[in-house]
């Protein structure tokens, strides 16, 4: 599903990912924590395709294409899904109209005709009503006025609309009280499959105690230092990142 | 700039009417002030150059389209800026008649950059007052537009009035595809608790296109101004709301788009001459290829105008190198109590949003238009009727 190898990123000229290796198969979830600065949201940009996140070395395969050679958009129709850690606000276009024009956009790229209003907005309300979030979000501007609770449940409801092969959950957990963190967790979890895979970045570990992933890797400064089973997000939560300064790999 | 003077304001093309002594006094202030250039304050930003090079021709233009509404309207269609009043059907409450020349003989309009009123009161082909009472039920529409081979100069002169307790929509569809210049003079006098909704729909080809309103609100009176205006070679609109009675209201609330060698210049001033009165403006330019936008939003509460509100917000987008947007808001305050606030913004469109919406699929190109379209529509999301506001918000679509 997707295989990096040796990724190297640099921002404004500053390497922030210097060798890093994953591989994901399908139907699985990685989580990948670390701490500030450790490079976690920069492989998501990196892997949804950012200007400015620029690939210097290395290779990032998604489902044997080279990622590189694709715009952002083309990522997307490929399958690719990244939830922002802060959702964007978009001011003048409506959420209902926004997710019907990226849904039917991907499938355009992809040769599909395009969805039905039905069909869609059946598939949107029930998304909504498994975040339990109010259908009056539709007709609102995407992410305007939106508690930051509501932004990252709207990741998640987008998500399910545009079904990816592959989600990358960047901080969807936090900010979110633990009644929204076990709805975006249900979220997740009615998408996983076989074949859809997953990478989480997170803090924390209570995210992964409703989630279990299938590995999970530590970044620190801009490489993979340590993966493990789910043991190993509960020995961070535990001790914290201090351990990996007296044991690096 | 008097070559200028000499074509557009030489005695002999003065109308021969009942009016000749306000128009040899209107040429006469023209010719003691001449036209504006980019040393007035108010037309710095606005250069008459374009029109200077222009030959006017006195030749009579093909017939301008009506324009085709998805909305049932009562339409006055001012033909190459003239009114065509035959089978004109107007509904109960309105009435049409020539201004008088009393009317005409009270106006001034001061200095330099007053010139291109002052050539109106000088030239005008037809002055209308027309009055409304009551409500009326459809929209009155306003339809000048011009054909292509309009290369004259035309100066339609309108006074609108809408009696105490009047409600009104008055719609004006501006359609221009010529090359001269269209010059209106608009007064409009809303009677006390008068409710007037004044939309305007501009598109203008390469005609110069002047535009004067000057709205007065008596006591309770609420006037809304819309505009949706989609370029021109070089438009120019004043529009001044003046709040003489107590509970007034006034709200402007613009979009314009402009793009290659198009030059849009809106002045707008709201007077609050007396208290407990309220005014709101939201402006917005878009301005792309090597258009230029001006917006100059002055408000102004005179002393003893207390307990008054005034919000003014200008928000713009420059999406070009080339393109330019002057934007300016001017508040002077004399009163007391007054919460008056204003805020100017001039950007570009939003990478991080624009990211957002590639990552969910939408192309580039796709993903621009829609902030465009969606920055560009927030000052016409609360128009009413509602018919009238798809339709302008369709006009927008269809620009993007």
């Amino acid at each position: 599903m997707l295989s990096i190898q040796n990724l190297k990123v640099a921002v404004n000229g500053k390497e922030i990912l210097q060798g890093l290796d994953l591989n994901v198969g399908p139907g699985e979830l990685h989580a990948i924590m670390g701490p500030n600065g450790s490079g976690k949201s920069t492989l998501g940009y990196a892997l949804a395709g950012r200007d400015g996140y620029e690939i210097t070395g290395g290779s990032v395969e998604f489902e044997g294409q080279d990622l590189a050679e694709l715009e952002p958009e083309e990522r997307a129709a490929a399958g690719l899904f990244l939830a922002f850690q802060y959702p964007v606000e978009i001011p003048g276009v409506n959420n209902a109209y926004f997710l019907r024009a990226a849904l039917n956009a991907q499938r355009k790229a992809r040769g599909e005709e395009p969805i039905d209003s039905m069909n869609f907005l059946k598939t949107v309300r029930e998304s909504l009503k498994d975040l339990k979030m109010d259908e009056a979000l539709l007709k609102r501007a995407v992410n305007e006025g939106f508690s930051g609770g509501e932004k990252k449940r709207n990741e998640i409801v987008q998500m399910a609309v545009l079904q990816p092969k592959l989600a990358i959950l960047d901080e969807t957990d936090s900010g979110l009280d633990i009644d929204a963190l076990k709805l975006v967790a249900e979220g997740i979890n009615r998408l996983r499959d076989d074949k859809r895979s997953f990478v989480v970045i997170t803090h924390y570990q209570r995210l992964l105690d409703y989630l279990t992933p299938d590995r999970v890797h530590v970044l620190s400064e801009g490489r993979i230092v340590e993966s493990g089973g789910q043991e190993l997000s509960k020995r961070l939560e535990s001790e914290g990142y201090a351990f990996l300064e007296e044991s690096p790999s | 700039m008097s070559a200028l003077i000499d074509s557009l304001a030489a005695e002999a093309r003065l109308p021969a009417d009942d009016h000749a002594q306000v128009r040899r006094g209107a040429r006469k202030a023209l010719l003691q002030y001449g036209f504006p250039d980019m040393k007035t304050e108010a037309w710095k930003y606005t250069s008459l150059r374009v029109l200077e090079k222009r030959e006017f021709s006195a030749e009579k233009p093909a017939p301008s389209d009506r324009p085709v509404l998805p909305f049932e309207a009562v339409v006055l269609h001012f033909d190459n800026g003239i009114l065509a009043t035959d089978g004109l059907d107007l509904p109960e409450g309105v009435s049409l008649v020539p201004q008088t020349g009393d009317q005409l003989a009270v106006a001034d309009y001061g200095d330099r950059s007053g010139a291109f009123a002052w050539l109106n009161l000088a030239r005008f082909e037809q002055a209308w007052h027309l009055r409304i009472e009551g409500r009326l039920e459809r929209p009155l529409v306003i339809a000048t537009g011009t054909a292509e081979d309009f290369q004259g100069d035309v100066h339609p002169r309108l006074f609108i009035e809408l009696a105490a307790g009047a409600q009104a929509e008055v719609v004006e569809v501006q359609q221009d595809r010529g090359q001269g210049l269209v010059n209106i003079v608009q007064d409009i006098t809303l009677g006390p608790g008068a409710i007037l909704r004044h939309l305007v729909s501009r598109r203008v080809a390469q005609s110069a296109w002047i535009q004067r309103s000057a709205v007065t609100l008596a006591r309770d009176a609420d006037y809304r101004f819309h505009v949706l205006d989609r370029g021109g070679r070089l438009t120019r609109h004043d529009l001044n709301a003046t709040l003489v009675g107590a509970g007034a209201n006034a709200e402007i609330d613009g979009t314009v788009l402009v793009n290659d060698r198009q030059h849009v210049d809106f002045h707008t001033a709201i007077d609050h001459q007396v208290g407990h009165t309220n005014s709101r403006e939201s402006f917005r330019i878009l301005a792309d290829g090597s258009g230029v936008g001006v917006f100059n939003g002055r408000i102004h509460i005179a002393r003893g105008a207390d307990d008054s509100h005034s919000d003014l917000n200008t928000a713009n987008l420059l999406l070009s190198e080339s393109a330019r947007i002057n934007a300016k808001p001017e508040l002077e305050i004399y009163a007391e109590e007054v919460t008056a606030s204003h805020g100017a913004t001039i950007g570009q469109l939003d990478d991080t949003a624009l990211f957002y919406m590639r990552s969910r699929g939408i192309p580039a190109s796709e993903a621009a238009a829609l902030l465009k379209q969606g920055f560009a529509a927030a000052p016409l999301e609360n128009i009413q009727p509602e018919p009238i506001r798809t339709w302008l918000l369709g006009e927008l679509k269809n620009m993007m």
